[in-house]
C-alpha cells in the first residue's frame, strides 16, 4: 500500500521524506484557509470595507441564525416546506419504483414510453412550473405535483438499472426448481435492486429538497424559498444568508439519516432473503 | 545518449552499469514495519542479461522498483553509471508487469511509442512516426500502429509495451515479471523475440521473474533472492552458450543442473 | 447486417413506438381540445401551440431570447469547466493542495446553489454577471468533485509508465492523469450541464430580464397559455438538444471507455 502512495504523489513523499511533508498530510491547513476567510469577511465589514446592505457580517448572520433556530416562525416556516418536500419525495419515489420496476420487467412498455419520458427528464424544472401553474394554481398541490415530477426520475433511472443487472441466469435457476414466482422475485430481485433503489431515493432526497424551495421561490406565498426571495427584496442580507445555512445543514442532515436509514434497510432485506431459503 | 562517465569509486569497474548498493526496504514505521529486504547488494555489468528469481513475496519487484526510481530505498543507494538515482533516471526504462493497463488507451499504438520520446512538442511528426515504426517493426507490428491496444491481444499489447520501451533508447531495461500474464506459447514467443532485441541493440536488460526456466533460458547471470525479508542468497553464472533454443536447452545437461540448483532453493522453506 | 441496415433500424425503427405514443398524445389533446373537454385559456391546444411555434421559429423571434439563454449558460457552463477540471487536477494529484482546499470544498457543497440566487441578485445586481456566476456556482461542483475523485483514483501503472520515461509533473497530469480521468470528468460535467440549464431558466424567471425564462414567466403572467406552451417546448427542444449534443461529444471525445 505504501508503495502505491509513494508513486502516486512523487512531490509529497520524495525520496528526501522530510519532516515537512508530514505535516502537511494532517490536514490543518484546509481548516485554517476556512478560518482565515471567515475572519476576513468579519474584518471586511467590521473595518468599513465593504459597507453595503448586500454584504451582511459574518457576526450579524451569526445572529440572525441563532434568532431564527429558536424562533417558531422560522420552524413553522421550515415545517412547510418539510412538508411539501416529503409529500413530493414520496409521491416521485413510489411512481419511480413503480416505472423502474416496469420498464425493467416489460420491455416493449419501456420502449414506447421511453421517448417521453427522456424529453421530460432533459427539460429544465423550472420550465415546467408555469404550464403547471396554469393547470394546478399556485397551492400545495403545484408544488407537490412538481417535486414528485423531479423526484421520480432519479428513483425510475435507478431502480431499472437495478432490475436490468440481476443476473438472468440466477432467475432461470428458480425456474428450473420450480421456485414460486412471488419467491424469486422477493429472493433474488429484491435485495439486489434494492442498493439500486436506495442510492436513487438519496440522489431524489437532495433533489427534492432544494426542488421545492425553488418552486416556493417561483409561487410561493410561505416557505423557506419564498422567506429567501422576500428577504432579498426587503434587503434583509443577514436573515437571507442564515436561513441558507439552516437550509444547507438541513439538507445534509436529511442525506445523513438517510444513509442510515438505508443501511439499516438493506441488512432487513438480507435477512429476510435468507430467512426465506 | 551516454551519460558523462563519472570518476570511478574504488571497486568499481568501467563496465559496471547498474550498482545496488546495500539496499534495504522497509514498509511502514521501524518498529511495526514490514521489512521487504533486508540487505542486496547487486551489480549488473554493461550489455549483460541479469535475472533476479526468488520465492514469491521476496521482494524482488520491490527490488527492481528501487533500482528503476519509483520507489525509495529505506537504507542503500542505487548508481546508474555512476550517478545515483533519485528519480526514473536518463537511460532507463522500466516495463511493467500489467502490460495492458500501462498502455495509454487513448492513443493508438503509434502514439504510445511516441509518448517514450517527445518530451519536446517541438519534434516534426514525420521523424518521429518514422522511429516509432523502426520500432514497432522490431517487434513485427509495424502493420498495427493505427490500433488502439485494446484491440490486440495479450501478447501483442506486451509487444507494444517493449516497443515503446526500446523507443527511447535506453541503456538498461527493467522488466518486471512481463511474462507472468501470457500463455505459454505467447511466452516462448516473446523469449525468442527479448533474446533478438538484446542481442541485436546490445540494452542491458534486468529481468525479475518466478520462473525459473525463463531465467535460465534467457540471462547470463540470476540472482537468488531468499524469502521476506531478503537477502542475496547466491549469483549463478550461467555458461550456457548462445544462440540457445528453446526446445534443446531443456535437454542440456548444464541447463537441467543449473535449473535443478535454482528451483530446489527457490522452493526450500528455509 | 450491412452498416447502413443497422443505422436504419437504430434511428428510424427502434424509437418508432415511441414516437408513435407520442403522436398519440398529441393526437389526443387534440381531440380533446375539439371536443372541449380541455380549456384553451389554461391546457395545451396542440393546433395552436404548433401554430404559435411555427411563427416564433419562422419570424426568428425565437433566436433573440434563445441566444441569450445560451450564451449564459455556455459563459459560465466553460468557467465552470475549466476551473473546475484544473483544480480538480491539482487537488487529486498534489496531496497538499487536496488537503488544502477539501475543508472549504466540503462547506460549500451542500449549499443548494438556487438558493444563491437571491444574495448573487442583492451582490451582483439583475444582469448578465449575476446569471453567469450562479451557472459558473452550480457548474462547478460536480465537474470538480468528479475531476478530485478521478485523478485520485488514476490507475498507479499509467502514473509509473509517466515516471519511468521521465515526465515532469506537469506532463503526467496533462498527458496521463487528464486523459485516464476523462470519463469520471464527462459524467460530472453531464451533470453540471443539466444543473447550469436549471440555474440560467431560474434566474431569468426571478429577474425577467430577458432570456427565454423571463419570457415564459411573462406570458404566464400576461395568459397567454398558447404562446407561453409554444415557448416552453422551445425550451424543452433546448434541453432535448443539448443532451443529444453532450451525449454525442462524450462518445467521441472518450471513445476508449465505450469499448473496454
Amino acid at each position: 500500500m505504501q508503495c502505491l502512495l509513494v508513486s502516486r504523489f512523487p512531490h509529497v513523499i520524495s525520496l528526501k521524506s522530510s519532516r515537512r511533508s508530514r505535516l502537511y498530510d494532517s490536514g490543518w491547513t484546509g481548516i485554517l484557509l476556512v478560518v482565515v476567510l471567515l475572519a476576513a469577511w468579519e474584518l471586511s465589514v467590521s473595518t468599513g470595507t465593504v459597507r453595503s446592505d448586500s454584504w451582511p457580517a459574518l457576526s450579524s448572520v451569526l445572529t440572525a441564525l441563532v434568532h431564527g433556530a429558536t424562533s417558531e416562525s422560522w420552524a413553522s416556516m421550515f415545517g412547510s416546506t418539510l412538508y411539501r418536500m416529503t409529500c413530493g419525495f414520496l409521491l416521485g419515489t413510489v411512481l419511480g419504483i413503480v416505472v423502474g420496476v416496469l420498464f425493467g420487467v416489460a420491455s416493449y412498455v419501456n420502449r414506447v414510453l421511453m421517448p417521453t419520458l427522456e424529453i421530460f427528464r432533459t427539460t429544465p424544472i423550472p420550465a415546467i412550473v408555469p404550464p403547471l401553474i396554469f393547470l394546478l394554481g399556485v397551492d400545495d398541490e403545484l408544488k407537490i405535483t412538481i417535486v414528485a415530477l423531479a423526484a421520480f426520475f432519479p428513483v425510475a433511472l435507478n431502480t431499472l438499472a437495478g432490475v436490468r443487472q440481476v443476473d438472468p441466469i440466477h432467475l432461470q435457476v428458480a425456474q428450473t426448481f420450480r421456485v414460486p414466482r412471488l419467491k424469486a422475485i422477493l429472493r433474488i430481485q429484491l435485495p439486489s435492486t434494492l442498493p439500486y433503489v436506495f442510492a436513487g431515493a438519496r440522489i431524489s432526497l437532495g433533489i427534492s429538497l432544494i426542488v421545492a424551495v425553488v418552486t416556493e421561490m417561483l409561487a410561493g406565498s410561505e416557505g423557506v424559498g419564498y422567506f429567501i426571495v422576500s428577504m432579498e427584496y426587503a434587503m434583509r442580507a443577514d436573515d437571507m444568508y442564515a436561513a441558507i445555512i439552516i437550509l444547507s445543514v438541513l439538507g445534509y442532515v436529511l442525506n445523513r439519516l438517510f444513509v442510515l436509514l438505508e443501511a439499516k434497510c438493506i441488512r432487513w432485506a438480507r435477512v429476510l432473503h435468507l430467512r426465506l431459503t | 545518449m551516454k551519460a558523462p562517465a563519472a570518476p570511478l569509486s574504488p571497486g568499481r569497474r568501467e563496465s559496471d552499469l547498474l550498482v545496488i548498493k546495500g539496499v534495504s526496504k522497509t514498509y511502514g514505521s521501524a518498529a511495526q514495519g514490514v521489512m521487504a529486504i533486508r540487505t542486496v547488494d547487486l551489480t549488473v555489468r554493461a550489455g549483460e542479461f541479469m535475472s533476479i528469481v526468488g520465492p514469491s513475496g521476496c521482494g524482488k519487484s520491490t527490488l527492481l522498483q528501487i533500482a528503476a526510481g519509483l520507489l525509495p530505498a529505506t537504507v542503500g543507494e542505487v548508481q546508474l553509471g555512476g550517478t545515483k538515482v533519485t528519480s526514473p533516471p536518463e537511460g532507463m526504462v522500466c516495463l511493467f508487469q500489467q502490460y495492458s493497463r500501462s498502455l495509454f488507451p487513448w492513443l493508438t499504438v503509434e502514439d504510445n511509442v511516441r509518448f517514450a520520446f517527445d518530451h519536446h512538442a517541438s519534434l516534426d511528426r514525420g521523424k518521429t512516426g518514422e522511429r516509432c515504426r523502426r520500432y514497432l517493426e522490431m517487434v513485427g507490428l509495424a502493420d498495427f500502429r493505427r490500433n488502439y491496444p485494446w484491440e490486440l491481444s495479450g501478447g501483442m499489447q506486451q509487444r507494444v509495451a517493449i516497443a515503446r520501451a526500446l523507443a527511447a533508447e535506453p541503456r538498461i531495461l527493467l522488466l518486471d515479471e512481463p511474462f507472468s500474464s501470457v500463455d505459454a506459447l505467447t511466452r516462448l514467443e516473446l523469449h525468442g523475440l527479448i533474446v533478438d532485441i538484446w542481442s541485436r541493440t546490445g540494452v542491458t536488460i534486468l529481468l525479475v521473474t518466478h520462473d525459473v526456466d525463463e531465467a535460465v533460458f534467457l540471462s547470463d547471470r540470476i540472482a537468488l533472492l531468499t524469502k521476506r525479508p531478503s537477502v542475496l542468497a547466491k549469483l549463478f553464472e550461467n555458461k550456457l552458450p548462445r544462440p540457445r533454443d528453446p526446445v534443446s536447452s531443456g535437454e542440456d545437461p548444464d541447463f537441467l543442473s543449473l535449473r535443478h540448483e535454482l528451483l530446489s532453493r527457490v522452493l526450500d522453506p528455509r | 447486417m450491412s452498416n447502413v441496415a443497422r443505422r436504419f433500424r437504430q434511428l428510424i425503427i427502434e424509437p418508432m413506438p415511441g414516437l408513435l405514443f407520442i403522436a398519440a398524445c398529441i393526437a389526443g389533446l387534440e381531440a380533446m381540445a375539439s371536443a372541449k373537454w380541455i380549456n384553451p385559456a389554461f391546457s395545451p391546444v396542440p393546433s395552436l401551440v404548433g401554430h404559435r411555434l411555427w411563427e416564433i421559429l419562422d419570424s426568428g423571434a425565437v433566436l433573440e431570447p434563445l441566444a441569450q439563454t445560451l450564451g449564459l449558460l455556455t459563459a459560465g457552463y466553460f468557467l465552470a469547466c475549466g476551473v473546475g477540471i484544473s483544480l480538480g487536477l491539482l487537488m487529486g494529484y498534489y496531496r497538499t493542495a487536496y488537503v488544502l482546499f477539501e475543508p472549504l470544498l466540503e462547506l460549500l457543497r451542500p449549499i443548494p446553489k438556487p438558493a444563491l440566487l437571491p444574495p448573487l441578485m442583492l451582490v451582483l445586481g439583475l444582469g448578465s454577471a449575476m446569471k453567469i456566476a450562479i451557472v459558473f456556482l452550480g457548474a462547478l461542483f460536480p465537474i470538480l468533485i468528479n475531476t478530485i475523485q478521478a485523478a485520485r483514483a488514476v490507475d498507479v501503472v499509467l502514473v509509473d509508465v509517466g515516471r519511468t520515461f521521465r515526465s515532469g509533473p506537469f506532463r503526467i497530469i496533462w498527458r496521463v492523469v487528464f486523459p485516464a480521468s476523462l470519463p469520471m470528468i464527462l459524467a460530472g460535467m453531464r451533470v453540471s450541464l443539466g444543473l447550469g440549464l436549471v440555474l440560467v431558466v431560474l434566474a431569468e424567471m426571478l429577474t425577467g430580464a430577458g432570456g427565454l425564462g423571463s419570457r415564459i414567466v411573462d406570458l404566464q403572467r400576461s395568459f397567454q397559455a398558447q404562446e407561453m406552451y409554444a415557448w416552453t417546448v422551445v425550451l424543452a427542444g433546448l434541453g432535448l438538444i443539448l443532451a443529444v449534443a453532450f451525449n454525442w461529444m462524450e462518445r467521441t471525445v472518450a471513445f476508449w471507455s465505450f469499448r473496454r
